[in-house]
């Protein structure tokens, strides 16, 4: 039985015009996620990930070309039903993980089912509880964000993300703004989360943190360069080891 | 239903984590309510002191004067003046007034063996008392027989009293008005300020008939007015005609000319005051209501803020996907509540600052439960009209955009 297609674009372009200055962020892009992949998305700056990660997410649209995110046609859909699949397909994560400060750790994670309206979730305190449980942070629910390291809101960051079930979990630099150790325990996390079954796109500009997932794209100018299957995939254990190795070599 | 519930929480959430800046939000708001219920009741207050001053004077009260009109603001006597003669036609015919009295009023210098003060002086006869219901607290009124003898009797009010007799028993004493002595037979009960601020309490009572022949002496004078109690409140009406009648005869009007005087009932009395008060008040509380629009904007001001720094919230939020009009709701929520609030708290400073004024002043104001309900009514408003275009802007707001925004 073939994989379900989480995401499948065809031929996405998306053109910036600023004045008479057209800047043409992705062209043509072709790509197809399974359900249960993990992809790191690798590329210059200005290479046109986030572009992609936000047309992806329903944040953005695409100038031409096709999107179907879990057999819906994206294109044609109105600003409500965007809301509507961005809240119930997608768990966003970003690189300043985009907290509301002064507010429980719990509250910002009950946040997506606020706007919820499909009623599928019954209990949202009990559900946030356990997303979590899922990212380690069981005892630090009654917290304020702004009391918890970087770490530590990423990880909040990352419940917010998967409280809602989503079929897709998008992450734009999610450990760009955190040191190389916890850089390695969020990408774990992300491993741990994938082997759940969760499907999984990435961008990040650190190689370490790419080698955690199955499968990377490496774009540039808006287009695929390469995209393939990564071989001897990183785990916790040999990331932290390179790590420790790396910095006696310094000193 | 459900999801406005979730957005309210969210919006008590915002209001709560910026306590301080909710606070400074509502003060416009709360002096603006404040504001306007205390004007409004004070008009109140003032329009009720008015109406049971006129309604003091006796329920089923008629005054019968000459025509008069305001030029320039000064009034002037049109017609005929009411003479002694249509006063007896009046009391020998009437059927429909049981109690007539003229009225002739005099400024003067009263004074006692302790104390002299100015004051009104007004000539009445014995009926005078039934018309207007007021009550004596020593002594006792001058009777009919002294009306008809002349005598040099007065009755005199509590302000008098304090003046020319301080800490004395004033009755079977003597003051001099106009260089006439009078004998001091009866002390007014208090019956304190009225509407228009006049005392009164500073009023002396004494026969028309000895003002008029000891004080205005051989000048043919008519009287200021004639007062008179109809029957019942039911005859007001038919007093008023039968009056008219009366009069146009004994002033031999023809049946197609005006008539040359006024009768003005209490009931139309009350009805002009009520007029002239509820414009004062409507003014007053229109003046305190650009204090609330004031804070209204102030409101727009603050949320407009509110919006600028919260763009990244507000950002995140569309990303996990809230709707348009999920924002809108929570910013509208957000200053409505914030008002509303502003709202309570200004009903309890506007009752309190009408305690506080009655406490200092002694003006009775009773907090008028509409200026509540106007000063509650405006502040939701005002809230919805200057939140919307906060809470627009935030909807309206790209998520990327938002999310980008430093
Ligand atoms: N809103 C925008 N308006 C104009 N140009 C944009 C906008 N967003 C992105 N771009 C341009 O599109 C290109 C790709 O940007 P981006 O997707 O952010 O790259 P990356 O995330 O790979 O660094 C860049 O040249 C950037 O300047
Ligand atoms: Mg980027």
């Amino acid at each position: 039985m073939p994989l379900k297609k989480v995401i499948e674009t065809k031929k996405i372009s998306r053109v910036f015009k600023n004045g008479d200055i057209e800047v043409h962020a992705l062209t043509d892009i072709d790509l197809v996620i399974e359900e249960g992949e993990f992809v790191a998305i690798m590329g210059a700056s200005g290479s046109g990930k986030s572009t992609f990660l936000n047309i992806l997410g329903c944040l953005d649209q695409p100038t031409s070309g096709d999107y179907y995110l879990d057999a819906v046609h994206v294109n044609k859909l109105s600003k409500n039903q965007l809301a509507d699949i961005r809240n119930q397909k997608i768990g966003f994560i970003f690189q300043s993980y985009n907290l509301l400060s002064r507010t429980t750790a719990l509250e910002n994670v009950e946040l997506p089912l606020v706007y919820d309206r499909t009623g599928r979730f019954s209990n949202s305190k009990e559900l946030a509880i356990k997303a979590l449980g899922e990212v380690g942070l069981e005892d630090r629910i009654y917290h304020k964000t702004n009391e918890l390291s970087g770490g530590q809101q990423q990880r909040v960051a990352i419940a917010r993300a998967l409280v809602n079930e989503p079929a897709l979990i998008l992450s734009d630099e999610a450990t760009g703004n955190l040191d190389s150790k916890t850089s390695i325990e969020v990408a774990d996390l992300f491993v741990r989360l994938n082997n759940e079954g969760k499907t999984i796109l990435m961008i990040t500009h650190e190689p370490e943190i790419a080698q955690f997932a199955k499968r990377m794209i490496y774009m540039r100018d808006g287009r695929i360069l390469t995209d393939e299957i990564i071989k001897d995939r990183s785990t916790k254990e040999s990331a932290l080891k390179d790590l420790e190795l790396t910095a006696e070599a310094i000193e | 239903m459900k999801q406005t519930l979730k957005i309210l929480k969210v919006a008590f959430q915002a209001i709560n984590k910026n306590r301080t800046r909710s606070i400074l939000t509502m003060l416009g708001i709360i002096i603006g309510v404040a504001a306007v219920i205390m004007t409004i009741s004070a008009g109140e207050g003032a329009t009720m002191q008015v109406q049971n001053q006129i309604s003091g004077l006796g329920t089923n009260l008629l005054m019968i004067q000459t025509k008069s009109e305001h030029k320039a603001g000064i009034n002037v006597r049109m017609g005929k003046p009411i003479y002694k003669k249509d006063f007896e036609i009046l009391q020998k015919n009437a059927i429909y007034m049981p109690n007539l009295s003229p009225l002739l009023a005099i400024g003067a210098q009263a004074i006692g063996p302790d104390g002299y003060k100015s004051t009104m002086v007004y000539g009445v006869s014995y009926d005078y008392f039934y018309i207007t219901s007021r009550e004596i607290q020593f002594g006792s009124f001058f009777s009919d027989e002294d009306v008809k003898t002349a005598k040099k009797f007065c009755v005199i009010g509590q302000t008098i009293r304090k003046e020319l007799f301080p800490g004395q028993d004033p009755i079977g004493k003597q003051i001099r008005i106009d260089k006439v002595p009078f004998t001091v037979v009866g002390l007014l009960k208090e019956e304190g300020s009225g509407g228009m601020g006049q005392d009164m309490d500073d009023i002396v009572l004494a026969p028309y008939t000895t003002i008029q022949n000891r004080i205005f002496g051989n000048r043919k004078r008519g009287y200021n007015m004639i007062l008179a109690s109809a029957l019942s409140e039911d005859h007001i009406v038919d007093a008023k005609i039968e009056a008219t009648e009366l009069l146009r005869e004994s002033h031999k009007i023809k049946a197609n000319d005006e008539d040359d005087f006024e009768i003005m009932t209490q009931i139309e009395l009350q009805e002009i005051t009520s007029n002239i008060t509820g414009i004062l008040t409507l003014l007053l509380g229109a003046v305190a209501s650009i204090s609330l629009i004031v804070g209204g904007i102030g409101i727009m001001n603050i949320m407009l803020v509110s919006v600028t720094e919260r763009t990244r919230e507000i950002g995140t939020r569309l990303a996990i996907g809230a709707r348009e009009s999920d924002i809108l709701t929570q910013f509208l929520i957000e200053a409505v509540v914030l008002s509303l609030a502003g709202g309570v708290l200004g009903v309890v400073l506007g009752v309190i600052g009408n305690q506080i004024i009655y406490k200092a002043t002694n003006f009775y104001i009773p907090t008028a439960a509409y200026s509540i309900l106007i000063g509650f009514g405006f502040a939701t408003l005002i809230g919805i009209v200057f939140g919307y275009f906060p809470a627009r802007k935030a909807a309206k707001l790209n998520p990327i955009d938002a999310l980008r925004y430093e």
